[in-house]
């Protein structure tokens, strides 16, 4: 005899087989793009891969001028790093600036939403023009890094936000009848406490730059961050290298994030165990 | 079928001749999650329009019972029969039942009236026909001003209301109650009870009422369900287990008893004599007498003690007052043992103070103010 | 009492970096296209003429107007898509896994890709799609067809193909959310109330979830909307949305034009998103719970 959850697990088994056909699809490709940049140097941009070697990874590190992505690689990551740091201290201070309640905070949520929302398209175009009015020159380290500070900042904040909703303010309280200033209490518990948050925030802030493409389009100018020297060498031939370059970054991303949610981690436990402890 | 062969408990409340008026009967029921063991042996007979309340600690088992009589959970054995048909394996939708959840579970998203409504819609009742009667019902919880409100913007005692009428609705052969007024403020309470109880005797629905609080237990419930560690402890109506504890752990869990533990000492006419660590007492027994040696408990209620000693009291106990607190109706002293235990010695609140805090006294009880447990007790 | 006082200055002063920030580079620059997109003549100066000209010429042309219905068309079905596919992976990871370590293992699969390059993910697609790719090479190896299918790369399909696999967890996540917030008792109090499990989905836990599923039709709608990178990668030339339309008059130096295409995006987004707002609102969201 069954009972009515087993006969209800029916369709837990039908739902279960679409999300692992789903993730099979969403992975295969990814690693199909792994697999193809190690194909021999006759290999094309499929399969048959003609053998297997190194020798598509031995092209990108020999590149000269026109495909070398060493470059642009340094550049991405420098502006993902500024990017991140930036958010960090931006978030932390709107996020602190919302708990004041001051006038206007409704508008100041929207704006920032509203930096979620705008298409990178559109935000690049406009920026564009609005510094080709100005007379500024494009370049990745300046008109670059302001954009997309714009498309970071928002994320952070976001994080910064729900991390400040859960914490308790007792503690806050505590320290400051303590007899600590509102600045130290914020300093010496405040900040250790949201740190996990502040993680987050920065792994946003990281990630997303290191990966946006539409924004850095129209700002860059002539000296290319990562993801555009990717897609202008998919203009130019579309060769295995690709896949390599492909295949790097990507190793690069989850380690990356592998690194962020270990730390976050990590951070969690510490402050749940300092707060049990102080309980 | 014999269902008495299957039930290990003595003393079920429900005359034999009511049996075909059973609203509810469990027999053997048993339910494990991984190793640990739930519910192990539950079997309990519910006549038609019964107050039951399933009394115990938490992790008793109590919660997990209800759940196998709703059909929440299925359990690993035993049968489960409502209105005398079996349903152990009907889904919780096929049972003639309700529930009433602890935080009242109102679904955020309907208004009252949809909400109170839901059971009829299900029952594809016709569409006037539930207007009326979440009319009629609102109204007689009076809580009709609220039909437009959802359930965020009203109050516990509100709340606790509209799941009950939400539950009550469809006039279901019994109703589950898991806790039921635990989220409610303590003023509210006492008055909610009364109500619930007044309920519960004009409709004839039986009830099933799990809690943890003993006052509610004893003044609500005909029969009162004991549990401890997945099994009935006892079961029968309130003034047996207060009166007439059946094990060791009753005796402890029911507020004001004296428990005490010891060895069969001699076995005379009707009492035994009894070696526990704070003297020797005697207690009377019921058959089977234990046998000599063998490790027994028994209790005494805090109200038959007394420090004005008279040669009835045999059984007699020097202990240090360590605290006294004034009730109003009574007056509670409470003594260390010599063995360290506490001692409870309840005094008409009335009477005037005889003992006060440090004070060493000598307390006596009858022997037959005794209660011998069965079994040698935890 | 916090670190902060309540309406001080300084929780004033602290929000003006990042508000300043938003304003000059998201604000501003959207006011300027609108600006631009009404400029007459030919010079890039802010001294031209304002017109109506520009969108007539846009609305004049067919071309266009196909592009436009055909941008909506693809989004729709994007949304329609991943809507269903994310609906019923977020309710099989929250509610259907039991163990805690599965879950978590099943959702960071889902989720880690989402941390990774979406242009490299497009990329990954090229070699599923071509004419000797993957997919036909499998199909031609069952015998499902004789000669190789020409439907994938440069085509509409393909992109759809690799946009569902870039989007789905946009629509899943908010879902996943609001089904995590759904209190077991709810959908057991239905049950005891003689609701059958699928009257208890499509009257309690549907209703509940709604909100999520509303965000994520947002948030796809939004991305495929201004998608033109995927559009590229495995459209080629041949296929092109709204967005890359704006791409295309930007390097044709076609500013106005281009302005013209990004104020008509912005405001299908705007209609997009007000029609959402309507049917949730998504200020409410905490306040139920």
């Amino acid at each position: 005899m069954i009972g009515w959850k087993g006969r209800l697990s029916l369709t837990g088994w039908i739902l279960g087989a679409i999300t692992l056909v789903f993730l099979a699809y969403q992975w295969l490709p990814i690693f199909t793009l792994g697999l193809l940049s190690f194909s021999g140097p006759t290999g094309g941009t499929t399969f048959p891969m003609n053998g297997t070697s190194l020798h598509w990874y031995e092209e990108l590190w020999r590149a000269t001028v026109m495909n070398d992505f060493k470059p642009p690689l340094v550049r991405s990551s420098l502006l993902a790093l500024a990017c991140s740091a930036t958010t960090i201290v931006l978030s932390v201070m709107a996020a602190q600036a919302m708990r004041g309640q001051f006038r206007g905070n409704g508008w100041f949520f929207y704006l920032m939403l509203l930096g979620i929302m705008a298409p990178g398209i559109l935000v690049g175009f406009g920026f564009a023009i609005m510094m080709r009015l100005m007379g500024v020159e494009l370049s990745w380290d300046t008109t670059t890094f302001l954009v997309q500070v714009s498309w970071t900042l928002p994320f952070g904040f976001l994080t910064m936000l729900a991390v400040f909703n859960r914490f308790d303010k007792k503690v806050e309280e505590a320290a400051l009848t303590l007899g600590a200033s509102r600045l130290t209490a914020f300093r010496r518990i405040t900040l250790p406490l949201v740190l996990p948050g502040v993680i987050g925030a920065g792994l946003f802030g990281f990630s997303l730059s290191y990966d946006e493409y539409a924004r850095s389009m129209f700002t860059t100018g002539p000296d290319a961050t990562l993801p555009l020297a990717v897609m202008a060498q998919l203009d130019r031939q579309l060769t295995p290298e690709i896949y390599a370059v492909g295949t790097t970054t990507t190793f690069f991303s989850l380690i990356a994030v592998l690194f962020f949610t270990l730390a976050f981690w990590a951070m969690r436990r510490s402050t749940s165990l300092r707060r049990s402890s102080s309980a | 079928m014999d269902a008495l062969a299957h039930d290990p408990v003595e003393g079920a409340a429900a005359p034999a001749h009511a049996r075909p008026q059973l609203d509810l009967e469990l027999i053997n029921i048993r339910k494990r999650y991984g190793d640990f063991t739930a519910v192990d042996g539950v079997s309990l007979k519910v006549s038609k329009g019964q107050f039951v309340c399933l009394l115990g600690p938490s992790g008793c088992g109590k919660t997990t019972t209800l759940r196998c009589i709703a059909g929440l959970e299925e359990p690993d054995g035993g049968d489960v029969l409502i209105g005398g048909k079996e349903a152990t394996r009907d889904p919780p939708w096929q049972r003639d039942i309700a529930m009433m959840f602890q935080d009242f579970a109102l679904f955020p998203h309907m208004t009252v009236a949809k909400q109170v409504g839901f059971g009829l819609e299900m029952l594809k009742k016709p569409r006037a026909e539930i207007a009326q009667r979440v009319q009629h019902i609102l109204k007689s919880f009076e809580i009709d001003g609220l039909a437009d409100r959802k359930p965020a913007s009203l109050s516990g005692g509100q709340r606790q209301r509209v799941a009950l009428a939400r539950a009550m609705i469809t006039e279901p052969r019994i109703l589950l109650l898991d806790e039921p007024i635990g989220a409610l403020d303590y003023s509210l309470r006492e008055t909610v009870m009364l109500e619930l109880k007044l309920l519960q005797q004009r409709t004839g629905i039986s009830f099933i009422w799990v809690t943890h609080d003993q006052n509610e237990a004893f003044s609500l419930g005909d029969l009162v369900v004991v549990m401890n560690h997945a099994r009935i402890e006892q079961q029968g109506p309130p003034e047996e287990i207060l009166q007439r504890p059946a094990t060791a752990f009753v005796a402890g869990f029911v507020q004001g008893n004296n428990v005490f533990r010891g060895r069969v000492k001699e076995v005379l006419a009707g009492m035994l004599r009894i070696e526990t660590p704070v003297g020797m007492f005697l207690v009377p027994w019921v058959a089977p007498p234990p046998m000599l040696g063998s490790e027994v408990s028994f209790s005494v209620r805090a109200e038959q003690l007394t420090d004005a000693l008279s040669e009835r009291h045999v059984n007699r106990l020097s202990a240090v007052c360590t605290a006294v607190e004034y009730f109003g109706a009574v007056r509670r002293h409470v003594f260390e043992r010599s063995d360290g235990e506490v001692l409870k010695y309840d005094q008409f609140g009335a009477h005037a103070a005889r003992i006060v805090p440090g004070q060493r006294t000598v307390l006596g009880w009858p022997a037959e103010a005794a209660v011998l447990h069965a079994g040698a007790g935890q | 009492m916090s670190t902060i006082r309540i309406r001080s200055p300084a929780s004033y002063w602290l929000a003006v970096p990042a508000a300043a920030w938003m304003l000059g580079v998201v604000v501003v620059p959207i006011v300027l296209l609108v600006w631009v997109s009404f400029w007459g003549g030919r010079a890039f100066s802010t001294a031209s003429p304002l017109t109506f000209d520009n969108y007539a010429r846009f609305f004049a042309n067919q071309t266009y107007l196909k592009l436009a219905l055909s941008t909506i068309v693809h989004t729709a079905t994007l949304m329609a898509v991943t809507g269903v596919l994310g609906y019923c992976i977020a309710y099989f990871l929250v509610m259907k896994v039991r163990s805690p370590g599965w879950r978590l293992a099943l959702f960071l699969a889902f989720v880690v890709p989402f941390w990774t390059s979406t242009l490299i993910r497009a990329i990954a697609w090229v070699p599923f799609l071509g004419v000797n790719g993957v997919i036909n090479q499998t199909l031609m190896f069952v015998g499902a067809t004789q000669s190789p299918i020409e439907a994938f790369l440069y085509s509409r399909t393909g992109i759809t193909m690799a946009q569902v696999s870039l989007y789905t967890m946009l629509a899943a996540g908010p879902v996943v959310y609001m089904l995590n917030a759904i209190a077991p008792q709810l959908r057991e109090a239905a049950m005891t109330l003689k609701a059958t499990p699928f009257t208890v989905f499509r009257r309690i836990v549907f209703p509940l979830t709604l909100p999520g599923v509303v965000i994520g039709q947002v948030l796809v709608f939004l991305n495929v909307m201004s998608d033109f990178a995927t559009v590229a990668t495995i459209g080629g030339n041949k296929h092109a949305l709204l967005s890359n339309l704006v791409l295309l008059f930007y390097e044709g130096s076609q500013i106005r034009a281009a302005s013209v295409v990004a104020v008509l995006l912005m405001i299908c987004m705007l209609v997009g998103v007000v029609i959402a707002l309507r049917v949730v609102d998504i200020r409410r969201l905490g306040a139920e719970r």
